[in-house]
């Protein structure tokens, strides 16, 4: 009976209905829009991170990898330091830089380059062809448009340009041994991977034996910190920094998105709530005597309390399973609306569904929205059963 | 040109002045500018630096100090004497980085850096705008492998993350305005429903269905108007809060929030509209049902 009356109840008040459910359905889109972007950010990033198994990375002391210009001197004897340690397992030297492809023209395209030990590099994910070898390079499918050069080509690269000369300086002859995807850049930066060795060459006097990091792989069940906490002792020209560190660091840096998504998650709860909480109360009112009647009739007062709460409920649970889809496709157009930063990783996404987190969040909605009757429902169904009916009759 | 730097107390042992755990953000290193106009030495022959009010702050330094400045850690360094310490601009673009900034003559932070005779760019001044392009175009020919580019097209680039900040607020704002115009709708709709008792009794006096509609048109306007308003209140609030916690947080001039006349007039023409539109479906609704079925007698 009861369901048959809120069946009755909402249909009753079509437009009402359908206005409270889309309404709560764009709330709760807004609430699971926000809740993916606070824990979006740092699970994406930390999945970036730890990808390709590299738990450290070692940059100049006091700066962020690739945050400056600085470089680690004295490269070789650095990663010998580091490989003393019997807690750590692999140590990855990298160096950034940049590289020209000079054409028949007199121009040239320029390209990021890093310069990487091809066979413990986590820095790219090999598409077609080989790892580069001596005189040999990757090139990842930006620079491979922008060059116009396809894997197995040979070419010229440089290092520099020297303006007084009008020349390129260092240039090298190497082939293309491989396609790539570049795994913290940016999709639509032109990058290349060469040997670190080559790099170094080709940077002269100012980049020998240098590196602008380098990653660390921990033994197995070696503890990350403590590694770290070594380094720190052992290196003092360099800054050991964990994932943990790295993603509390980003965070900080995007700490204006997680606290907006906290302003309107809460905004779009207390919108939610406020929703159906006086569309409950005002159906109430409408309904006092409604009530009367069935009191009268020996309905119970409980009875009565959770069919007004199973209106509520119903609304909630229909605006939020309708708000799930339309968050999940507004999530969708944010996110590539926030992934356009310049220079963010292709693989860093902003809005990532996590299924507890977005329950949850639906949860409290549903929960807070049906809670927000109970108090109109108690008052409803424990009015004086003869003084409403005598003044509805009146 | 501009380098990453760091600096030491000179009165102390050497030692870095920054604690990564605690400026995990700038850790130890400075961005130098370094600046040809920057004036000559002081009088103990020590030359001069301009160190930003942040530095200053969380290094405990002022003017007058002597400190050196290295590029590397384990370098001697250049020993200068602080003798300006600066506001930090309100650029978005440095908010989020919050470096500290060191502004250092041209030819000594060449010396400390190792640099040579080089510099990342000129900034050029022309004289009017005609002969921007002129310039651009003379410096371009002048020598192979220097660019010239319009302040203008440079602020077009920097300012691309902010165009992905602002289409993302405005992303943001469409769905709380289709939230908030259901929302009035179904509150306006209630409050008209509320009525249908007056109304029929409006009706059964000889009031047309017209002067009903239209009275409750204009209730839901002025109700509209005073919320817009209410509003507009509670949004300038919102905005002192807002700037006065980012600025303190970012420890910047920037006002992260603004509350503009166009935002008022569009939050007041949308908001009234909305509310005419929804007080008008619901007086319709009401004025089209027979008065006495609005009674509950039919």
């Amino acid at each position: 009976m009861i369901l048959r009356l809120v069946v009755a109840s909402l249909t009753g008040h079509r437009a009402r209905t359908l206005l409270a459910i889309a309404g709560v359905a764009v709330s709760a889109a807004l609430l699971l829009d926000m809740v993916m972007l606070s824990s979006g950010m740092r699970e994406s990033f930390r999945s970036l991170l730890t990808s390709r198994g590299f738990e450290l990375r070692v940059a100049p002391k006091g700066t962020l990898p690739f945050d400056t210009e600085a470089t680690i001197a004295d490269a070789t004897a650095t990663a010998a330091a580091l490989r003393e340690s019997a807690d750590i397992a692999a140590v990855s030297p990298v160096l950034g830089g940049t590289i020209h492809l000079p054409r028949a023209s007199g121009s040239a395209t320029s390209s990021v380059a890093l310069g990487v030990d091809p066979e413990l590099q986590g820095d790219y994910v090999l598409l077609s062809g080989r790892d580069p070898g001596p005189a040999e390079i990757v090139f990842n499918d930006a620079l491979l448009a922008a060059s116009g050069r396809q894997v197995g080509d040979t070419l010229t690269i440089a290092g520099g340009y020297d303006p007084q000369l009008r020349r390129f300086t260092s240039p090298r002859v190497v082939r293309i041994a491989g396609r790539a995807r570049f795994v913290y850049l940016a999709r639509e930066q032109r990058a290349a991977a060469m040997p670190i060795a080559a790099l170094q060459a080709l940077g002269g006097a100012a980049r020998r034996d240098r590196a602008s990091l380098m990653m660390i792989r921990a033994a197995p069940g070696a503890d990350v910190e403590a590694v770290r906490l070594w380094i720190a002792a052992r290196l003092p020209k360099v800054t050991a920094i964990s994932t943990a560190t790295a993603i509390a660091q980003v965070e900080e840096r995007l700490s204006y998105f997680r606290q907006l998504a906290f302003i309107l998650g809460s905004v779009s709860l207390v919108v939610g709530v406020l929703l159906v909480g006086t569309l409950v109360t005002v159906s109430v009112n409408e309904r006092i005597g409604e009530f009367a009647v069935l009191r009268a009739i020996g309905i119970a007062r409980v009875t009565i309390i959770a069919q007004i709460m199973l209106e509520g409920a119903v609304l909630m649970l229909a605006g939020s399973l309708l708000g799930l889809a339309l968050g999940l496709v507004t999530a969708r157009y944010l996110n590539t609306i926030l992934v356009s930063f310049p220079g963010l990783p292709q693989s860093i996404d902003f809005f990532l569904f996590q299924p507890r987190a977005a329950w949850t969040a639906l949860a409290l909605l549903g929960v807070a929205g049906v809670a927000a009757g109970a108090w109109p429902a108690w008052r409803g169904a424990s009015l004086p059963i003869a003084r409403v009916l005598r003044e509805e009759a009146a | 040109m501009g380098v990453g730097v760091r600096w030491v107390r000179r009165s102390r042992p050497l030692r870095p002045l920054c604690n990564p755990a605690r400026y995990p953000l700038a850790i130890g290193a400075a961005f130098a500018f370094a600046t040809a106009a920057a004036g000559q030495g002081s009088a103990d022959s020590m030359r001069t630096i301009a160190i930003d009010s942040r530095l200053a702050a969380d290094a405990g330094l002022k003017i007058g100090d002597a400190v050196v400045v290295i590029a590397q850690p384990g370098e001697r360094g250049d020993s200068v004497r602080i003798a300006a310490i600066t506001s930090p601009s309100a650029d978005p673009s440095e908010v989020s980085r919050q470096e500290y900034r060191v502004r250092m003559h041209l030819d000594q932070l060449q010396r400390v850096t190792a640099y040579g005779d080089r510099v990342h760019r000129f900034a050029v001044q022309t004289r009017g705008g005609a002969s921007v392009d002129r310039a651009v175009a003379a410096i371009d020919a002048a020598a192979f492998g220097f660019v010239a580019h319009r302040s203008k097209d440079v602020a077009v680039e920097t300012s691309a993350t902010f165009a992905v900040v602002s289409r993302f607020h405005r992303a943001i704002g469409v769905i709380t305005i289709v939230a908030s115009a259901i929302f009035l709708l179904c509150i306006l709709l209630l409050k008209v429903d509320e009525r249908r008792r007056d109304v029929a009794a409006l009706r059964l006096s000889g009031i047309s269905r017209a002067t009903i509609v239209k009275s409750i048109v204009i209730e839901a306007s002025v109700i509209t108007l005073f919320g817009t308003a209410f509003g507009v209140a509670l949004g300038w609030l919102a905005t002192l809060i807002v700037n006065s916690h980012y600025q303190a947080v970012y420890r910047t001039p920037l006002r992260f929030a603004l509350v503009t006349p166009q935002t008022i007039a569009f939050a007041l023409v949308l908001s009234i509209v909305l509310g005419i539109v929804a007080g008008a479906l619901a007086a319709l609704r009401l004025a089209r049902a027979h008065p006495l079925r609005l009674l509950g007698r039919r």
